[in-house]
């Protein structure tokens, strides 16, 4: 049962994979990771923010209505306004200009972060975010046919609550006739292949508050990602903490009394929405949303809370304490 | 002079019948002794934990880097179906698939 197993930075994050034997016909694992890598720097350079040149850029930039846009901008594009949808516009596609204005101008991979803990002693009430009025989101539609975005001309799109998943279910697609594969885009994750369903994967799930990894989840399948306040935190100009997460009532960074949510999924864009939607809600709203597939709250205290199918404990085990050993 | 007589030697009989008591008396001893003993009362099992140790030497990035270890306490909410999944204490791996935020 050999891997093959490759890391490498991309879309501002680290991106894994763990690929297995492929089926007859098929290039070797190696000759995959090689092209599911091309894959992600296209993806990167089509839809980075933060690249001047990216088709994003000059898709929110464009005054015309109707713009022509490539398959993977207008699966982008879907991938948000469906994360939308489900979580009822709480993980809204159009905060690109309200993420701006927090100070989120240009990636911040690799910046040294601020304390979250400092943050959340700083930070005010906490209350559940709740979806913008004006729902931009529900006036852009995708033509496919066509080939095809349309707009309002202002409204401008940002993968940023669905660009690791989607990528992660792109590449896992690629993947499916290797025998077992764990496409991992920064924590975004997406496993496959049938054996996996015989030796599952161990996925670890980090605390947002201690850096440690308390939890493995065994998944023979599916998604699992990870929405956290403890990366791309910063201070502004007036000393304020800001994180990424906005509330799109207000545009502001949410304080919802989470700061960090793990969510499974059968597919990564829906384990990204519900992980982020369940954080944006807050704990009793969070609570009903990871219900049906199950996930892990963590409360500003630190405590993790299991959430779904995941509070039932199956085979849940404490570490033995320091010293128990001999 | 006179002539040393040669033993006699035991008849067929009491041969037959020494015997037949002999083995009677050992039979009779043996089967008491087995019937009157008791078990004996179970060793206790050792039962020793070994506990293969690793350390793990790796290129920490920063310090304060995470470690692999510890446990937080959780607690249950809404009961549901049984999932594909399974919780347990963080295996040895390295490194371990791990989600979190980004």
């Amino acid at each position: 049962m050999s891997e093959h197993d490759v890391s490498f930075d991309a879309m501002g994050s680290h991106v894994r994979l763990l690929i297995g034997e492929p089926g007859p016909a098929m290039e070797t694992a190696e000759e995959a990771a090689a092209g599911a890598r091309r894959f992600v720097a296209e993806f990167d350079a089509a839809l980075s923010r933060f690249k001047p040149g990216s088709e994003l850029c000059a898709l929110n930039a464009d005054r015309r209505e109707r713009v022509p846009a490539s398959a993977l901008m207008r699966a982008a594009v879907k991938a948000g306004l469906t994360a939308a949808e489900r979580s009822g516009g709480l993980v809204d596609p159009t905060l690109a200009d309200e993420i701006e204005a927090a100070g989120y101008l240009e990636s911040r991979s690799g910046m040294e972060g601020v304390p979250l803990a400092d943050a959340l002693a700083a930070a005010p009430p906490r209350r559940p975010a709740a979806p913008a009025t004006a729902a931009r989101w529900r006036e852009i539609e995708v033509d496919d046919d066509g080939g095809t975005i349309s707009r309002p001309p202002g409204v401008r799109f940002d993968t940023g609550g669905a660009g690791k998943g989607l990528a992660a279910d792109l590449i896992a697609a690629r993947l499916s006739g290797y025998s077992r594969f764990v496409v991992d885009c920064g924590g975004d994750i997406r496993i496959g292949g049938a054996d996996a369903a015989n030796h599952p994967y161990s996925i670890s799930v980090e605390h947002p508050l201690s850096g440690r990894r308390p939890y493995v989840l065994r998944l023979r399948g599916g998604a699992v990602a990870t929405s956290g306040l403890n990366v791309r935190i910063w201070r502004d100009d007036d000393g304020r903490y800001m994180h990424h997460l906005l509330d799109p009532a207000s545009g502001e960074p949410a304080w919802t009394g989470l700061i960090g949510v793990t969510a499974l999924g059968a597919t990564a864009v829906e384990a990204e929405t519900l992980a982020k939607a369940a954080l944006l809600s807050g704990p009793a709203r969070g609570r009903e949303l990871l219900a049906a597939t199950g996930g892990l709250l963590v409360h500003d205290s630190g405590r993790v809370e299991r959430a779904g199918s995941l509070s039932v404990r199956p085979r849940m085990r404490l570490p033995e304490p320091a010293g128990a050993a001999r | 002079m006179t002539e040393s007589s040669r033993p006699r030697r035991p008849g067929f009989g009491p041969v037959l019948w020494g015997s037949v008591a002999l083995f009677a008396l050992l039979f009779v001893l043996l089967t008491y002794q087995l019937a009157a003993a008791t078990e004996p009362e179970p060793r206790p099992v050792v039962q020793r934990k070994v506990i293969k140790r690793r350390v793990v030497t790796t290129v920490v990035p920063s310090p304060g880097a995470p470690v692999e270890s510890g446990g937080e306490p959780a607690e249950s909410s809404s009961p549901s179906e049984a999932p594909p999944v399974e919780t347990a204490p963080p295996v040895e791996a390295a490194p371990p698939v791990t989600t979190s935020a980004s």
